[in-house]
């Protein structure tokens, strides 16, 4: 009876983290721009609440899971191309994991505030140096273009960086309201399925 | 809302694009973003345009289906075309426009490389034209298989994926119903600051959630009572088999690199 319990268990989370990574997908196709900025090709969605979402009724790696299925599914449906699908996975994993272990650690809404702060910092500089480093070049590899020192710190300092942190700002702005309402019912699940 | 998202890019079809089984396509895609890379002359270039637009042809894909795919992606192709006939500066002077001067080289280049660019997005696209969603997690589950041994849980992350694929079209139709009785109740999503917008999203997100768990506990239970338990021993309803015109295909795709091998310029 009780391995049969956790087996329950086990394929009702996996079916919840299915279904908020459809959530999740379906927030993603939500997507306006930032007038301001000189990269049209940067959007801000509210695709990573619902991975924040299974973030703290499970663990940080269940977050990841969400943000991955929405991807993997995003790019089986043909939406957009490997490399700016898999620049956005990292962008979610940067900004949800720092968020999980702050409230894991020490819950309540000022963790939350304090994690969603340091999510947006980690999110936008790593976002800053992987775009520098690795998602940049790759680019400039696919389309043959001469990737200048002058053309990647321009597309950091004026596009990336600036992007993040207001996305940063912009989900925290829904995500904290959010919790707010859903605190209880967070801790009510967490407290019945983990 | 968007209608298109229900079934992705996917446009049915009988062709032999088609039919082939979703995992020689997605192989092919694989090698052939790697010997588009190959090709550097006239010869080699037609080659790879050739087995590139044969292939659109017997996937009898609307044109305008595969144009729609390509919209976000002129725009880069023909920046990319721009800035290489004002940066690459070999070859004779073709044109002088005051002091600038466009060179045969650049105008070669240019056309190199949007080529090969638009060419990678075709063949790509054709994938996902071609194949549904739910024939692409098949065959990355099946793809993924000998990740098993290192305890990778393969058969879970395709159960997700389909169980995740099976429900775009409920939730998006649920979230479209959510947000049409909350605008009826007065709330903005279409005006405002982004801080205004993101806060009418929060009245939308907790019915959202709150009954996307509801059906996952349906579902578990659903799924129990079938004798569900796990991917062991499991059968399936579409199976995946590698037939003699995948063969065909693989051969003639080696044909097209063994091809570019010879005639590319050294």
């Amino acid at each position: 009876m009780q391995s049969s319990k956790t087996q329950s268990f086990s394929l009702l989370k996996l079916i919840i983290l299915a279904l908020l990574g459809t959530i999740s997908l379906v927030l993603f196709f939500i997507n306006f721009p930032l007038p301001f900025l000189p990269t049209p090709y940067l959007k801000i969605d509210f695709s990573e609440v619902p991975a924040l979402m299974a973030a703290f009724i499970f663990s940080p790696l269940a977050g990841v899971i969400v943000v991955a299925i929405k991807n993997i599914l995003y790019l089986a449906i043909g939406g957009g191309e490997i490399i700016g699908v898999l620049a956005n996975f990292l962008t979610g994993v940067l900004f949800i994991v720092p968020v999980a272990l702050m409230y894991h650690k020490f819950k309540g809404v000022k963790s939350v505030i304090s994690g969603l702060v340091t999510g947006t910092i980690v999110m936008a500089l790593g976002m800053s140096v992987l775009n520098y480093f690795l998602i940049l070049p790759a680019y400039g590899w696919f389309m043959g273009w001469e990737m200048t020192e002058q053309f990647k710190w321009f597309s950091v300092y004026a596009g990336i960086l600036p992007f993040n942190l207001i996305k940063g700002i912009v989900v925290g702005l829904l995500f904290v309201p959010l919790f707010l309402k859903m605190r209880q019912w967070i801790e009510e699940k967490r407290a019945s399925l983990v | 809302m968007n209608n298109a998202l229900i079934i992705g890019q996917y446009v049915p079809g009988n062709s032999l694009v088609h039919k082939l089984d979703p995992r020689t396509k997605i192989t092919l895609i694989f090698f052939f973003v790697f010997i588009v890379f190959l090709a550097n002359n006239v010869l080699s270039y037609s080659i790879l345009t050739l087995f590139a637009l044969v292939s659109m042809v017997i996937s009898r894909v609307p044109i305008r289906f595969i144009m729609k795919g390509l919209t976000p992606i002129w725009f880069l192709i023909v920046f990319t075309f721009i800035l290489h006939i004002i940066v690459t500066k070999e070859g004779s002077v073709w044109l002088e426009i005051y002091s600038f001067q466009i060179y045969s080289g650049g105008v070669f280049q240019g056309i190199a490389i949007s080529l090969r660019f638009f060419l990678l997005i075709l063949v790509t696209s054709l994938l996902t034209l071609t194949t549904t969603p739910i024939e692409i997690t098949d065959a990355i589950e099946d793809m993924l298989h000998p990740l098993k041994k290192v305890k990778f849980p393969v058969h879970e992350l395709a159960l997700m994926m389909s169980i995740s694929l099976r429900f775009i079209p409920t939730l998006m139709q649920e979230t479209d119903k959510i947000s049409k009785a909350q605008a009826s109740r007065g709330v903005d999503f279409r005006t405002g600051s982004i801080k205004d917008r993101a806060k009418a999203v929060v009245p939308l997100l907790i019915p959202l959630f709150v009954s996307a768990f509801k059906r996952a506990e349906e579902l578990a239970m659903a799924m129990e009572a079938r004798g569900y338990n796990g991917g062991e021993g499991r059968t399936k309803l579409r199976e995946l088999k590698i037939n003699a015109r995948d063969i065909a295909v693989y051969l003639l795709f080696i044909a097209v690199i063994a091809g570019l091998l010879l005639t590319r310029g050294y």
